[in-house]
């Protein structure tokens, strides 16, 4: 009998499923950027807001990665549904700790995938991962630094807006 | 057509010839290929089964499955929908797509 099934989609379901949860997370990630980059620009840290404008892109794009992703392979790809993005936040320390706070737990989600996959024997999903792998090690040190300035410059007299201007060295 | 897997209410079967699969409900037989099944499975798998025991969630114990682009629409209870979930997962484990529920979990 021929496997019509294995000729239609090349991943296990299971992986399927827990691609979808990340589409959903690197949505929400990117929802949450925006709301940063609101934030920004109301509390005038102008440089910061078009750094969180990039990253809201680059979420964005780490979603449709998966989303063809899972096209490719013959899977059922869903529009996640965003809610509840915190829009609040006590100043532009909390902003960028919020962000590791963010990337640490996208990474985590990432790595779970990574296992559960090789658990499965599920190789074109575990390979496919391997860049987002990577570019969470990016993503976490560039908040680090931008945090580890943060501390260096201190938040005092003009200290807050040569902050700004530095975040502009994370934009390129 | 072969039969790929059976539950109460339920049968999968697969058409080589046709290249599709058919999905007796009982009441009738729809066709669908992959990506339908694999909508249904999304959609069966995302109803909310503890609202089925709670009167104020859903106060009659019925859902509404609307499939294939609204093509077909059913009217199933609690035990069909309880049906219905553990099908569509068995389903994929006959298919070779899933692992099934013992290791699936992370």
């Amino acid at each position: 009998m021929k496997d019509i099934a294995r000729q239609s989609m090349s991943i296990k379901v299971e992986s399927m499923d827990l691609l979808n949860q990340q589409i959903k997370m690197e949505a929400h990630a990117s929802a949450t950027y925006l709301a940063m980059a609101s934030w920004c620009e109301q509390n005038g840290f102008f440089t910061s807001a078009k750094f969180f404008y990039k990253q809201t892109e680059e979420e964005r794009g780490h979603m449709m990665k998966i989303f063809e992703f899972l096209v490719d392979t013959g899977g059922n790809p869903v529009s996640p549904e965003v809610t509840d993005i915190n829009h609040d936040y006590s100043s532009i320390v909390d902003v960028f700790e919020n962000t590791l706070e963010h990337e640490v737990a996208v990474t985590k989600s990432i790595h779970n995938i990574v296992k559960k996959a090789r658990e499965l024997g599920d190789l074109a999903t575990e390979r496919f991962l391997d860049w987002f792998v990577l570019e969470q090690v990016e993503e976490e040190n560039t908040i680090r630094d931008i945090l580890d300035m943060i501390n260096v410059t201190g938040t005092e007299g003009v200290g807050l807006q040569m902050i700004d201007n530095k975040v502009a060295d994370w934009i390129d | 057509m072969n039969v790929i897997y059976q539950s109460t209410y339920y049968t999968l079967y697969q058409s080589v010839k046709e290249r599709s699969f058919y999905v007796d409900f009982g009441q009738k037989m729809v066709r669908m290929s992959l990506c339908q099944l694999l909508s249904l499975r999304y959609k069966v798998m995302s109803i909310p089964i503890e609202s089925h025991f709670d009167g104020d969630l859903n106060e009659h114990g019925f859902e509404v499955l609307l499939l294939c682009n609204k093509e077909h629409l059913f009217v199933l209870n609690t035990y069909e929908i309880l049906d219905l979930k553990q099908f569509v997962e068995q389903s994929f484990v006959a298919l070779g797509l899933s692992v099934g529920a013992e290791t699936a979990s992370v």
